[in-house]
């Protein structure tokens, strides 16, 4: 059985009421995503990043205000960055737009590696979700993906394939198609936050236990494995 | 005792293998980063199609639609001026009820 189990969870570290009680106590459910902070000299990284967002957290369970529509809003009231919020209080996301809580995200590294045989993506990045009640940190994340470009990953599972397709028409083309791969970083990212109302195990994975981030190769299969990790 | 043991597996098994939240999101990452990064009209009726792909496909598959969809999809209607808009912002408040105070303020802000 242990063995079993061994297949869901590779190694253990924290449990995510121990590690994040706030997040239990305050149960966010709206989340106003700020454009990432890019701190590498990779100019599309905040783009695909900023796409790469509102769906993981979304399955994570909660309910994502339209970062187009976000982004927008901000400019209007005039602030366009998000370095300048991240210090101030919160209190006015709550108020005019209904959000519960705020996700602060910094990109630090974000290499393209092509070697003969391997392609890597490496992303570094810094997350943070403050509540727009107390300005309190209810989560936050930092750590290191590295996703596998090459796509040789042959999984059988129909929702892996799908990416790693997308992957090798992208690598084919002459603008490299990243998407999946930040989204899979994004993924991976997420997998410490407690869920939100929308997820079946919403309240209850208190003593989910997970693996604290290490930089290790990442293949395609993992958006897969990441229902499975939190069981 | 042992056909309990392996309920107990499969349930577990089962458990490692259930999507906890269903959404259906077609393009949607791709032909945003596209209409973000290109900018082009083409780009934008593409993003413009993945939206209203998502919004049938999820209803076709009686699941909801994700987050924020209905009003981004409202957002450009609006925008073009297509009285539409309405209909799809309301549909963001009906299926997402926390939403409520964000469509008042968007469309707040539409009227300036």
């Amino acid at each position: 059985m242990g063995s079993l189990l061994g297949g869901c969870v590779t190694a253990v570290t924290a449990t995510k009421a121990v590690k994040f009680p706030l997040m239990y106590q305050e149960k966010p459910l709206t989340i106003f995503v700020l454009p990432p902070i890019n701190s590498t000299t990779a100019a599309d990284a905040k783009e695909y990043y900023t796409t790469a967002i509102p769906q993981p957290l979304a399955f994570a369970g909660f309910y994502v205000l339209p970062m187009e529509l976000t982004g927008e809003m901000l400019k209007g009231q005039g602030l366009y960055d998000t370095e300048l919020i991240i210090n101030q209080p919160l209190e006015r996301f709550g108020e005019y737009f209904g959000a519960d809580a705020v996700l602060f995200t910094r990109i630090k590294k974000w290499d393209k590696v092509y070697a003969v045989l391997a392609a890597n993506l490496t992303v570094t990045i810094d997350a943070q979700l403050k509540s727009t009640k107390t300005n309190r940190v209810l989560w936050e994340y930092s750590g290191t993906i590295v996703a596998d470009l090459s796509g040789q990953s042959n999984s059988g599972n129909p929702l892996v394939d799908l990416v790693v397709k997308a992957i090798v028409t992208g690598v084919n083309s002459a603008t490299a198609d990243y998407v999946p791969y930040a989204q899979l970083a994004t993924t991976k990212l997420l997998m410490t936050v407690p869920f939100g109302k929308y997820h079946n195990r919403s309240g209850q994975d208190g003593e989910d236990k997970f693996i604290d981030q290490k930089p290790e190769p990442t293949k395609p299969v993992e958006p897969a494995k990441a229902s499975v990790t939190a069981k | 005792m042992n056909r309990i043991l392996s309920l107990l597996l499969l349930a577990l098994l089962a458990g490692c293998t259930t999507p906890p939240v269903t959404y259906y999101y077609g393009n949607y990452s791709r032909t945003l980063y596209r209409s973000k990064k290109d900018n082009t009209p083409e780009s934008l009726v593409k993003h413009r199609q993945s939206l209203e792909n998502i919004i049938q496909t999820s209803e076709t598959k009686g699941i909801k639609v994700p987050p924020g969809i209905y009003c981004e999809y409202a957002y450009l209607l609006a925008k073009d001026g297509k009285p539409e808009a309405d209909r799809y912002f309301s549909l963001e408040v009906k299926t997402y009820p926390e939403s409520e105070r964000f469509v008042t303020f968007v469309r707040g802000q539409l009227k300036k």
